[in-house]
This record gives structure tokens, sequence and C-alpha cells, in this order.
């Protein structure tokens, strides 16, 4: 099984890059062999413009200036991205990379950066105005936990990967949290969305074809799960830092 | 009418300060406030020292602040500071206030601030320092700072053009703050202990600032702290102005040296976090026009408050208490790094949940994914008691990090866990707590204590 990581060198803020750490062990634990993590980064080539067989791509949390390295690295690939989007390929894209697939970044300045334009979103920038959030959500009927700390919001038109319980969408005007096209998963949560949503990383499995997916340190990781989505819970529990 | 607001913002502001006290208050930040209300633009108004240093960065900023005034006091100058009280702008209000005559006239001609990174966009418009020195930026809390390059980029954006620069060279981060101000960098020599590839999660430069290609680094002491180069366009560290080299662990010295001669310093402390201290203090009063004799012997006066470390031995068993900084995994990894140097068999207590954010919402963990849990995975450590209210998740983490089951013992109570921690002679418990956690790491000291007392054998 082969997972691209895109540009791990720059995209690793916040723990994110423990999502693909914990999804190689929860293969492993599931009997899946052979293994291989390919790292691709800002001068090389991605490994899915010429190979196939990826069975997912991974691209996490970045700083601003590195959103722009990445346009500049992804931009010349945007038809075969695009492509792999219309054919079911699995993407799981965490936090603000979600953003460079939509169409343009607004800085605080008013300029824009233009994006990649697979969805009709737009993030607004304030950096000066950071926003903190516990999230619980809905992806059917598993329960989503995790948290959120960005210096933006995205607006627009999508189709939102979890519906929030408690928390924002995209932005404070909605309740759809993330985008979803296809096996296209994005998500402004950040960091180990993976490590602390057990039932949403067998799900991923799943959608790599592995048949009875089983998740590293199931019975801690349960726990954890369980444990926070009671707290997120508690009506008395602030959502924002 | 701005002047006469400002007048009554001062007066106001300096009659709260014995009314503070007698009620038992500081009086280090909340008469900066009344300021503040009264007059929105006090800084501005307010009269300031001729000659302003601003510390700042991500660690260290305290320490190197108090040394420097304990070596301003060693050379019997009066300097005005915030080291008493906070280093946000009402703080450095506060100490501005305290140091103006009835008018507002200042009554010193130098003043040393502390100044959050942050804040300086609050503070450096009107309060314009003459050198700014940065001790190092790195990941803090993912809350408030986000990452380094958005805390480097306020520091570009507020610190004033004619401020001269005091920068860590061997930190690729602070080298890149504000590109057009004049500057000078220290660092320390290539050491026995460096190593080329990063161990630690966290490495904020894995690539070169100009070209985006990979970076070799010549030599690294942790995360991305050390010298490196690019092999695609020849970017490289800079050169050092002030090098720390001959570091003698024996005799705890240190050879400080700049292009017109060098000073052998006594070390204050021998970690390597305060050889930094030192270099970069050194370069601070060379660039005032001190001579390294002066600063020598000024510097052998200077302390290192250890408050973030303490060992007691009762019966047998070394009890440390070690402060790893809640929600910030860089100074976790460091204090977890630290284990390594504490010899034979020890027990570990993990308390250093962040108790403050426990009272409004739930402590955002995503830090325990950027910190080294890895260096707890030892065979010396015999035991891991994971407390407080995320317990589950250093449970969880510490099995990440390939710490058998067996060993990780789940505790919420941090006094229950305390109590129940392996504790044998001839071993050490050691426990790491956040700043939140100072009072209740007490009382489990004196736990941990009466039961090594009362061990046999």
């Amino acid at each position: 099984m082969k997972i691209e990581v895109l540009y791990p060198e720059v995209c690793n803020l916040y723990g994110d890059l423990m999502n693909v750490e914990y999804l190689k062990r929860s293969l492993e634990a599931s009997g899946v062999s052979d293994i291989e993590i390919i790292d691709t980064s800002l001068k090389s080539e991605p490994y899915f413009n010429a190979h196939d067989d990826a069975d997912l791509i991974y691209l996490g949390t970045m700083t601003e200036r590195s959103q722009e390295l990445v346009l500049k690295a992804l931009t010349p690939y945007k038809a075969r991205i695009s492509e792999l989007i219309d054919n079911g390929r699995l993407f799981l894209i965490t936090g603000n990379a979600l953003e460079l697939f939509g169409e343009y970044i607004q800085c605080d300045d008013g300029s824009k950066i233009e994006c990649m334009g697979f969805f009709g979103t737009h993030a607004v920038r304030r950096m000066l105005e950071r926003y903190n959030s516990l999230y619980v959500g809905k992806f059917g009927d598993m329960n989503i936990v995790g948290f959120k700390s960005q210096f933006t919001h995205s607006y627009g038109e999508f189709e939102g990967l979890f519906e929030t319980v408690r928390g924002d969408g995209l932005s404070p005007e909605t309740k759809s949290e993330g985008i979803k096209r296809n096996n296209f998963l994005a998500t402004y949560i950040i960091g180990p969305l993976l490590v602390l949503n057990p039932p949403f990383t067998k799900h991923v499995m799943e959608l790599m074809g592995v048949k009875e997916p089983k998740v590293a340190y199931e019975e801690a990781a349960m726990d954890v799960y369980e444990h926070r989505y009671s707290e997120f819970m508690e009506p008395t529990r602030g959502l924002t830092y | 009418m701005g002047k006469i607001r400002f007048l009554i913002g001062l007066w106001a502001a300096k009659m709260s300060i014995p009314v503070m006290r007698i009620t038992g208050h500081n009086a280090t930040n909340y008469p900066g406030q009344i300021a503040i209300n009264i007059c929105p633009d006090f800084l501005d108004h307010i009269g300031k020292p001729e000659h302003i240093i601003s510390v700042t960065g991500t660690n260290g900023k305290t320490t190197v602040n108090n040394m420097i005034m304990d070596m301003f006091d060693a050379m019997g100058k009066k300097v005005l500071s915030n080291r008493a009280g906070s280093n946000t702008r009402t703080g450095i209000t506060t100490a501005l206030l305290k140091g103006a005559n009835i008018w507002g006239k200042p009554k010193y001609d130098t003043a040393v601030f502390e100044t959050d990174e942050r804040s300086t966009l609050r503070i450096f418009p009107w309060v314009k320092p003459e050198y700014v020195l940065v001790t190092n930026l790195f990941r803090d809390s993912i809350m408030r700072n986000g990452h380094p390059e958005f805390i480097g980029d306020i520091l570009t954006a507020n610190i004033p053009r004619t401020s001269k620069l005091i920068l860590n060279g061997d930190d690729l981060i602070s080298v890149s703050i504000s590109p057009e101000n004049k500057r000078v960098y220290y660092g320390i020599d290539r050491l026995d202990t460096d190593l080329t590839e990063c161990i630690n999660l966290i490495n904020d430069i894995r690539i070169c600032p100009k070209c985006s290609g990979k970076l070799k680094y010549d030599y690294l002491r942790y995360h991305h702290i050390g010298r490196a180069h690019c092999e695609d366009c020849g970017f490289s560290s800079p050169e050092y102005d002030y090098a720390g080299r001959n570091i003698d662990y024996d005799k705890k010295t240190v050879t400080i040296a700049d292009k017109n001669g060098s000073g052998v310093y006594s070390m204050v402390n021998d970690s390597i976090f305060n050889i930094y201290n030192m270099v970069a203090i050194t370069a601070l009063f060379r660039e005032m026009g001190y001579p390294h004799e002066k600063i020598v012997e000024a510097m052998k006066h200077s302390k290192v408050v250890e408050s973030r470390y303490k060992l007691v031995e009762e019966n047998g068993v070394r009890i440390i208490t070690q402060l790893a900084k809640e929600k910030n995994a860089l100074a976790i990894s460091r204090a977890f790094d630290y284990i390594k140097d504490v010899p034979g068999e020890k027990t570990v207590l993990l308390m250093m949940n962040c108790l403050y954010d426990e009272e409004h919402w739930s402590e955002n963990t995503c830090w325990m994914y950027d910190c080294d849990f890895e260096f707890l995975n030892r065979d010396d450590i015999k035991e891991i008691v994971v407390s407080g209210p995320r317990a589950r998740d250093y449970r969880l983490r510490l099995l990440f990090a390939g710490v058998p089951e067996e060993k990780i013992k789940l505790m919420p109570d941090e006094l229950e866990g305390a109590r129940r921690i392996d504790m044998k002679k001839g071993t050490a418990v050691c426990v790491f707590h956040g700043v939140d956690s100072f009072d209740l790491t007490q009382e489990v000291r004196k736990i941990l204590v009466e039961r090594a007392g009362k061990l046999e054998g």
C-alpha cells in the first residue's frame, strides 16, 4: 500500500504528520504489509503525477508563506489533481491545506492569493484574530472530535465533510465543516485527527481497501475518543478559547 | 487636553501603587492598566530613558533580562526594568510610569525591558529600543502564537528600523527578522555533542529560505538550532560576530570571542541554553562599548533562578521536579530530553496539564504529537504515572512513543499518582509539571518526600 505525503518539510504543523504515522501503524495492526510512505518534497514531481497506485494522498497544515510555496509546487499538476478527485482517489487534507483547493485566499491587506479553484470556497485571513475552538461533528452516524486553531475562515459553495454538532463549520456562518467530493476529504481540524477519531480512521482504511480495519492502540485510543466526546458535549464546556 | 489626560492617568496610576501595596498586591501591572484606561496613548506621552534595551524571543528572555539587570547592578548602574512585572504593554507601561517623576519625565537614562513577542505591536510604536536582543524563536502555544514564522513577522513589522538587532545566528528563524535593520549575530561553535540530523519532531527550518531546497545542517543541537547551508543555491547561516567556544565543563568556563578580543567567562549554569544566553548578553554589552574584562566581572554576579528544577534527596531517593511548560511541545521536549542525564533507574510522573484551560474549556492536545514523548521510552525508566485531566491522552501518546503498556499507570488524580508511583532507594522520581500546577507540585513533592522517608532497607 502506498501513501503519498505532500511536502512534509513544510506541511508539518501541530502534529499533523502523526496522522500518517498512525495510519501506517493501524494498517500494520490490520495485517497490511508492504506499506510505503512516499515523501514528496517541494522541488520534486509528485508521485501521483506519473503513477496511479497511491492509495492515499495526504497534505497537512502549514504556515502562510508555505501555502504559497505549496501552491507554486502543486499548480502545475492541477489538471492531474482534478482528474484524481473526479476518479475517486482518496485524499486527506487537514488544517489550512484545504484552502489551497478553493478559489483564493484573501489577505489582511485585501490582496488575494489565487488557489487551485477545485471548489467554490475562498478563505479570509485575519492574522491578528486567531480562532481557537473545540469541535464536535458528525460523519454519518460517527462522532468526530477535534481542535481548530487558525487565522482564517472559509466561505462559499461546497459539500461539507462533517456536520457540526458543537462549534463552527468552515466559518461561523455555516455548520458544514470541511469539504468532500467523492473521496476527497478535507477538514479545518488540525493535528492528530486520526489518532483522536479511531472510527473515522477505520473508515479511511476501508476506503483504502482494508476489509477488517483495526486501529493501533485501539483500547487506549477509544478510551480517549469516548472521554473527549463526553467532555466536549458537556453543556457548560466552553468551546472557544 | 491630551497632556492633561496623560497627567491624570499618570497621577492616578502612581497613587494606585501604594494602595495596591497596602492591600497586598504587587503593583507591577495594574497601574499601567489604569494609566492606559484613562489615557489610551499614555505610552506616547510618558518620558522614556534615552537608552532602551528590549529582550524578546520564545525561550530564555526572563533569564536574559534578569542577568542583564544583575550585571548592571554589579556595575553600580541604576537601570529601569520590568523585571518584577509583566512583559506585556501594561507591565512595561507600569515600569515606565514608576521610572518617571510626577510630570512624566524619566528618572533613568537606561531601561531593560523583557518584551513579549506578540505584544511588540502594542509597545514598539512608542517605546523604541536602541537594541533588540532576540534569544530564539520556536513553536510555542498553538492557540496564541500559531507558529514561529508568524511571530517573526510580527517582530519584523514592529521593530523600529533604528533598532540594532542582536540575533542568534544559530537560529535561522531569528536571523530572518527585520532584514533591513543593523544587526550582529552570536552563536556557539561546533560541539562534540552536535548532530547533523534532527532527532526532534519539531524542526521548523527544513528548507532553504532563499530557494526552498533541502537544507543540510553542518551541525545541529536541538530542533532547528545549529548551522545549515543549502546545496542548491549556496545559502548558509551567517558568520558569528560573537562566538562561544572552548566550553570547559570541568572548569565551568566558556570563551566568548569577537573580532576585537575575547574573554573567558564563568558559566552561570552548564546548560547549553544558558551558554547561549551568556553569549547573547556579552554581545549586547560589547555593542554598548564595554570591554570583555568588565563584562566577565559583572557576569560573575548574575544568577539563573532555578525555579524550573528542584532536587530533593530523601532517604536515598532523588525527587526531581522539572517545569515542562504546559501546551508547549518544544519546552516539554527539552524537559524530557533532560531525563537522559538523570543517572540510574527512575520513575516518572506526568502532570503538566493546563489546569487553567480545564476551568474554561479543554486543553488543545495537538502539542503532544509535536512533542518528543519518545525520549521517555527508555529502559531505565521503570514506570510512568500519567495524571490530571489529560492522563488518558498521555497514556495514548506514550503507547505511540513505544512505551510498553505495562509501564504506564493511569492515575487521573495527581496526589493519588504521587501516593502510588513506584519508589525505592537508590532511584529517582522525576515529576514533570506545568506553570499552572506549581502549587499542586508542592503537595506532590511533600507526599513523595514523606513516602521516601518511610522506606526501609
